[in-house]
């Protein structure tokens, strides 16, 4: 035997006993005019009440409203004790015999939990059974002269006179209070009605109806019966059948909600399909809850926190009066949680079936929903990414994109769109190309020019599935470093094409100089090898020529191996080839130099040579009077400045000398800047890195 | 034995009339590019042209073969201060007898190629 069994073991005897007792006391009454319809009508009343209260409480032993029922049907049996023909029963039926109509309200208010919730409810309640007990009382001491038939009455033990005045007072007293606070009951019923949720309102109906009806009936009763002794009768029989009804309400209400629809559940269930959407199940939870505003709440273990069927965040709400949180669990493992009226407390049963009927859908759609949690935050990332980014179809349909800047932008439409509405062909041809190839796994990037109105721009076009049929073109404007790699491809054709031209030039130094000069040197010795028998002083004559030839053939050598590369650099560093520079200058140059400067070879070579250069251009066009050299070296490079004070406007564009130097330097990655205002000399300035 | 001499240095010009009028050859004109060369061997019509490959204006195997088309057209010894090797087979080709270096340069060297 269950504890659950527990109210019938110690209620269902006492029940009896009290009902057969009271049975005995209405038939040997002297002073019941009525015994069999008092009988009936006792029995029916209280074994309605007890019957009822006894199931209630044994399905819902966590909720009074079945005690408070069997409360209510035992002070029905109370009341029989004023059958009794002894002056102490007597007296405390006629005392306690009102209580179960205290215990009425206070079941009435304390439904459907069967507890007090507000302070309102407890005072009303406290006050009814301080009337119930109070008003008999007042009434038992000033009581009217013979009321009982066909017999006289037993003695009544607090009597204190049968002053009649003073009977109408305490019965007027009495009758105003239990009205008032009749009245008191029904405000705050029809109050809770308003604000009460539609989920409580469902519940509440037929309770509040009939037991307000029973109330007010009650009132009436009570204000009539003084008066008229037909309304009286009138008023008694609909309470009766209010009154009886009522348990059976309550019950109906305690238990027949889920009665009536645990079925629906496992229907409403079925008819959701096999694979059905996180939106459809919730939407099945809802009309299985009949509560439109559930909202199903899913563990997202990743993140560990709940996400709504849409995957977006949800944090459940704190538990009001309204809304509560139902969670399933596996465990200690959150799977689930659904949001709903708090009214569903009240219909435990339906809860926990849709509950165990959902968890299993909701175990599977957990699944779905983390997806799409996953893609939500997937979509967040990509808005927030600075590439222009398109999804397309398997087909070459645009489905979405995202657009930091729509400039990029060929055509403002876009979405539903196909590659050749928006590319040319052949560029249209390659994304589909490379787009397919990233579906079957093999991610590729592409680089392509488009025309705009202000120009060309050069992009980069990543791909990646991001889908079975869907990939996704990630693109980046490439445009600056296509136009350096471009820039840094020319400057190194104009080097290449520089040495070649270098190396021709001193071909034809050679040739036209040096070799020249051992040329004739060779023929004026024959000559006078020929003349050394024939004529010895024309002989020595020739010799002395060929010796002039051979000195003037070796200041040539010399000088054209400078060219090639100064040995003073090799030997002794920059500045003193600086110094030698400025040696065989036309005109005064300063060198300013940083004490203890070592730069790189290659560094250094360009320094030395864009100053060489730098000299010669001033020596020829600038008409500068001096020139200052200054080399430095700050923060990781180079540093190399000459200044003239002569004419300026010099153009990098027109002279070869100027973009000569440009390209040594940007060969080095450095930045070449000449500033040369007319009138106002020219500052050539290069920055070297020495990394 | 005539001899004009082709070639844009004026000293080598000098060495080269030096040396070959020692040795008994008779120099008639000298020449400094391609187009004169051509006009004073129509002019001259000397019997040899000593000529120099590197020219300012048309290069000596051009010269060459212009030369070759005269009436009566002159023998042909190139000569360069480039080796012979630097010209590969244009010298055989080009319709002249041979090539000397410069210097080499000699009348012995010029008859050896002229009876070859």
């Amino acid at each position: 035997m269950t504890p659950a069994w527990r109210p019938w073991l110690y209620f269902g005897p006492a029940a009896l006993i009290a009902g057969g007792l009271a049975v005995a006391l209405t038939a040997t009454s002297d002073h019941e005019q009525h015994p069999g319809q008092t009988i009936a009508l006792v029995l029916f009343v209280s074994s309605s009440f007890i019957l009822a209260g006894l199931i209630g409480w044994t399905r819902r032993p966590w909720n009074r409203t079945g005690t408070l029922m069997v409360a209510v049907g035992f002070g029905v049996l109370i009341g029989v004790l004023s059958e009794a023909n002894h002056p102490i029963p007597f007296t405390l039926g006629a005392l306690f015999g009102s209580l179960f109509i205290a215990a009425f309200v206070h079941l009435l208010l304390a439904y459907p939990s069967g507890r007090l919730l507000s302070r309102r409810a407890r005072v009303l309640v406290g006050t009814g059974y301080a009337i119930a007990f109070l008003a008999p009382l007042a009434e038992s001491m000033f009581a009217a002269r013979e009321t009982c038939k066909p017999h006289a009455c037993p003695e009544n033990l607090v009597l204190v006179s049968h002053d009649h005045a003073a009977h109408v007072v305490a019965t007027a007293l009495w009758t105003a209070a239990s009205v008032a606070l009749f009245a008191a009951v029904v405000m705050l019923l029809l109050g809770r009605w308003r604000e009460t949720t539609p989920g409580l309102r469902r519940i509440l109906r037929s309770v509040y109806l009939f037991g307000g009806l029973s109330i007010v009936l009650l009132a009436i009763g009570f204000v009539v019966t003084p008066f008229s002794g037909v309304g009286a009768v009138f008023v008694s029989v609909a309470l009766i059948a209010t009154f009886t009804t009522v348990p059976f309400i309550f019950l109906a209400g305690l238990l027949g909600t889920a009665i009536a629809r645990g079925a629906g559940v496992g229907a409403i269930f079925s008819s959701v399909p096999e694979r059905a959407s996180p939106d459809e199940v919730q939407e099945g939870l809802r009309s299985a809850l009949r509560d439109e505003t559930a909202v199903v709440a899913y563990w997202y273990e990743e993140d560990e926190h709940y996400v709504d069927v849409e995957g977006n965040r949800l944090d459940l709400p704190e538990d009001t009066r309204r809304r509560v949180v139902t969670r399933l669990d596996y465990g200690d493992q959150p799977v689930a949680a659904i949001v709903h009226d708090a009214a569903l407390l009240q219909e435990p049963e339906l809860l926990e079936g849709v509950a165990n009927a959902a968890r299993i859908a909701l175990e599977r759609d957990k699944l779905l929903v983390e997806v799409r949690a996953r893609a939500q935050r997937y979509r967040a990332l990509l808005q927030a990414m600075p590439d222009l980014m398109f999804r397309i179809s398997r087909d070459g349909r645009y489905i979405s994109y995202n657009a930091p800047s729509e400039r990029d932008l060929v055509n403002d439409e876009v979405i539903g769109k196909l590659l050749w509405d928006r590319l040319p062909v052949d560029l249209a041809d390659r994304v589909l190309e490379s787009g397919r190839a990233a579906l079957g796994g093999d991610p590729s990037v592409i680089e392509y020019h488009l025309d705009f109105e202000d120009g060309r721009r050069h992009y980069e076009g990543r791909f990646a599935a991001s889908g079975d049929d869907e990939f996704l073109m990630i693109v980046r404007e490439i445009t600056e470093r296509k136009q350096q790699q471009e820039e840094l491809e020319a400057s190194r054709q104009r080097i290449v094409a520089a040495g070649d031209a270098a190396r021709r030039k001193l071909e034809r130094n050679l040739h036209d100089g040096a070799q020249q000069r051992l040329v004739s040197l060779s023929l004026s010795l024959r000559l006078a090898q020929n003349q050394v028998a024939k004529s010895p002083a024309r002989a020595e004559e020739l010799l002395e020529a060929s010796r002039e030839e051979l000195m003037q053939a070796l200041e040539e050598l010399r000088e054209l191996a400078r060219g090639i590369h100064p040995a003073v650099l090799t030997d002794r560093g920059l500045e003193a080839a600086l110094e030698a520079l400025a040696g065989r200058a036309a005109l005064p140059v300063e060198i300013d130099c940083v004490e203890d400067v070592e730069l790189p070879p290659p560094v250094e070579a360009a320094a030395y040579y864009l100053v060489s250069e730098a000299l010669v251009n001033i020596t020829k066009y600038a008409g500068a009077s001096a020139v200052k050299v200054s080399i430095g070296q700050v923060n990781g490079y180079a540093l190399v400045e000459v200044v003239d004070d002569g004419v300026g406007g010099a153009d990098p564009e027109r002279g070869s000398g100027l973009s000569g130097l440009s390209d040594r330097v940007s060969s080095l990655n450095g930045k070449l800047v000449i500033d040369s205002p007319p009138g106002a000399g020219t500052r050539i300035r290069a920055e070297i890195p020495l990394e | 034995m005539t001899v004009l001499i082709v070639d844009d240095h004026p000293s080598f010009r000098a060495s080269a009339r030096t040396l070959l009028e020692s040795e008994g050859y008779q120099v008639v004109g000298e020449a400094e590019n391609g187009a004169d060369a051509v006009k004073a061997a129509r002019e001259l019509r000397p019997d040899l042209v000593l000529l120099d490959v590197q020219l300012p204006d048309i290069d000596g195997f051009k010269v060459a073969e212009q030369l070759r088309r005269l009436v009566d057209p002159p023998a042909v010894v190139l000569t360069s201060s480039r080796d012979r090797a630097d010209y590969g087979p244009c010298i055989n080709v080009c319709g002249a007898c041979g090539f000397v270096p410069k210097a080499d340069l000699s009348g012995a060297a010029i008859a050896a190629l002229l009876v070859a």
